[in-house]
């Protein structure tokens, strides 16, 4: 049997942790630039409050509720917390996002676990436990807030399933289902009755191990550690839209300078880089570049990405309002392609290795490339000290 | 700015609340009226207050100060961080202050605070205290909260 352990409203449970004067009051947390709601109370949803909601809405549906600036290292502290508790129930724990975990149950005690989490970290949190991962995750959802689900035998689980939306199940959206819905295809239990060719046809193997999840026939484990990554990207909104050459550089090599912090968590390098751009009122272009050997060196990467910028930004007229910067095709570091062209040197190594122990030390681009000098105002800012996508080891986003 | 604060009514005594009057500004936050009880204090009263912790005691000023001008009245309930810095207010002898409160509000948006907000307070030729909020350029932040291009300046905290 899996478990699954999903904190209720997670961001707002974390601030009523440290501000018990939130619980009972309608509260919503802004994003990263102040401007949208990005989690929400009970209360606040119910007056009609939802998640990407500007400010500017929610205050007119609901003129009494409290915003709050989001803190993903409080969040985090928080979460990894959780974990710890989930851990001394199980060997196996997968650590699937920051407020979401799976786990091997050993002992079928979900009172127990729950009471424990709110007890000692203070976040109210359902569980929901089945025999796959799929069906454990719907037990926890359809079981909000604070509830416990378990599903045992296939009567219990056709009745968690009637009726609800195939795109309920995490995995299934947008065109996939449409694909479905073409089928006559639109709840869970229309899901598992279809052929499971059929499904394979649509969804491809992707959808047909959904399929064998909600037949309650195991095929996803619990990922204990974190599977390889593919690619690794940061980037997001630059806030105010410029097209300010030398501002968007800048932000171009923000993002690089946190790829190169996961690219060292990871110990990992990469082989191509693709920058990719949102214009305001133009299509997003994007263009990868193949790198001369594998590299995880910010001089690298920010050269590979400036290079790629004036490429990607035409006509430069137009205004850049988001962005990525994504390193592709990664290679564990004591397994690198080396380079006949490599520049790197000791002294760059070095450069690298006194400039990651100031910033452990001092704060996270105390010390940064002068590249990012026109975003002065951004790294003197508090507001922009952490981002979401920089919290390690989850194996969702 | 900060155009209004709410403490909560647990942080007042009842002697507090029955010598200024404060019954009336008690309102009710949460959704199914349970009683988490707040009171609330708007700079655009008639009359505004604030609570302030001035000389460790918990007490309620007059917020700002009315003035006339041209025949018309306005009130300064506000002062300039760089302004009280450059020695602007020295002449007033301003003694600093913390504004207790939980609550912030501006432009429709209440933000949660921790601890309070800084504030100055001066006393008029008749030696009445009035208590200024202290304020700074807003961050990118909280201007995009509020789209005003000052706020005010908290207790250890950041908005």
């Amino acid at each position: 049997m899996i478990g699954h352990v999903d904190a209720d409203c997670f961001y707002v449970s974390a601030e009523r942790v440290r501000f018990p004067h939130l619980t009972g009051v309608p509260v919503g947390v802004i994003g990263n630039h102040g401007a949208c709601i990005i989690a929400k109370s009970y209360e606040a949803k119910a007056a009609g409050i939802k998640t990407g909601t500007p400010i500017w809405e929610g205050v007119t549906l609901c003129p009494d509720a409290v915003y709050v600036k989001r803190d993903f290292r409080w969040y985090e502290a928080l979460s990894r917390k959780m974990l710890e508790l989930v851990k001394e129930v199980s060997p196996r724990v997968e650590f699937y996002s920051i407020d979401e975990s799976f786990y091997e149950v050993e002992v079928i005690d979900p009172h127990g676990l729950q009471a424990a989490i709110l007890e000692r970290v203070g976040v109210p949190v359902s569980v929901g436990i089945a025999p796959t991962k799929t069906l454990a995750k719907l037990c926890s959802d359809s079981s909000k807030p604070f509830g416990v689900r378990i599903v045992t035998s296939d009567d219990e689980r056709r009745e968690l399933l009637a009726g609800i939306p195939v795109t309920e199940v995490c995995g299934i959206a947008g065109k996939a289902a449409i694909k479905l819905a073409a089928h006559r295809i639109t709840t869970c239990d229309e899901f598992v009755a279809a052929d499971n060719r059929l499904i394979r046809k649509l969804l491809t193997v992707v959808g047909e191990r959904l399929w064998y999840e909600l037949r309650g026939e195991p095929v996803l484990p619990v990922l204990i550690s974190r599977a390889a990554h593919q690619r690794i990207a940061r980037g997001g909104s630059i806030g105010r839209a410029t097209r300010d050459p030398a501002r968007v550089a800048a932000f171009v090599v923000r993002n690089v300078e946190r790829v190169v912090e996961a690219l060292f968590y990871y110990q990992v390098t990469c082989d191509q880089l693709t920058l990719s751009l949102d214009f305001r009122g133009a299509p997003g272009r994007a263009i990868r570049c193949s790198l001369l050997g594998s590299t995880a060196d910010t001089g690298d990467l920010r050269d590979a990405a400036l290079w790629l910028l004036p490429r990607v930004w035409r006509p430069a007229s137009a205004t850049v309002h988001y962005m990525h910067v994504i390193a592709d095709r990664l290679r564990p570091l004591t397994d690198r392609q080396r380079s006949l062209f490599e520049r790197r040197t000791v002294k760059d190594e070095r450069i690298e290795f006194v400039k990651r122990s100031i910033n452990d030390v001092v704060g996270r681009f105390a010390l940064r490339s002068a590249s990012t000098l026109p975003l002065t105002d951004v790294y003197d800012d508090p507001a922009n000290s952490y981002d979401i996508p920089d919290i390690h080891g989850k194996t969702c986003f | 700015m900060c155009s209004g604060v709410a403490i909560l009514r647990d942080k007042l005594t009842d002697p507090l609340i029955l010598r200024h009057e404060l019954g009336w500004r008690l309102h009710d936050r949460s959704l199914d009226h349970s009683g988490r009880f707040e009171a609330r204090f708007m700079f655009a009263e008639r009359r505004p207050q604030l609570p302030v912790v001035h000389d460790g005691q918990l007490v309620i000023y007059e917020w700002g100060m009315a003035f006339e001008k041209n025949r018309k009245c306005f009130r300064v309930g506000y002062c300039k961080e760089e302004g009280l810095r450059a020695d602007n207010w020295r002449y007033l002898k301003p003694e600093p202050v913390v504004i207790p409160a939980d609550y912030g509000f501006e432009r429709g948006v209440w933000f949660a605070i921790v601890e309070g907000v800084r504030g100055i307070v001066v006393r008029d030729e008749q030696e009445r205290p009035h208590v200024f909020v202290l304020t700074q350029p807003s961050t990118h932040y909280y201007q995009m909260m509020t789209k005003r291009d000052r706020e005010p300046v908290l207790v250890e905290q950041v908005i």
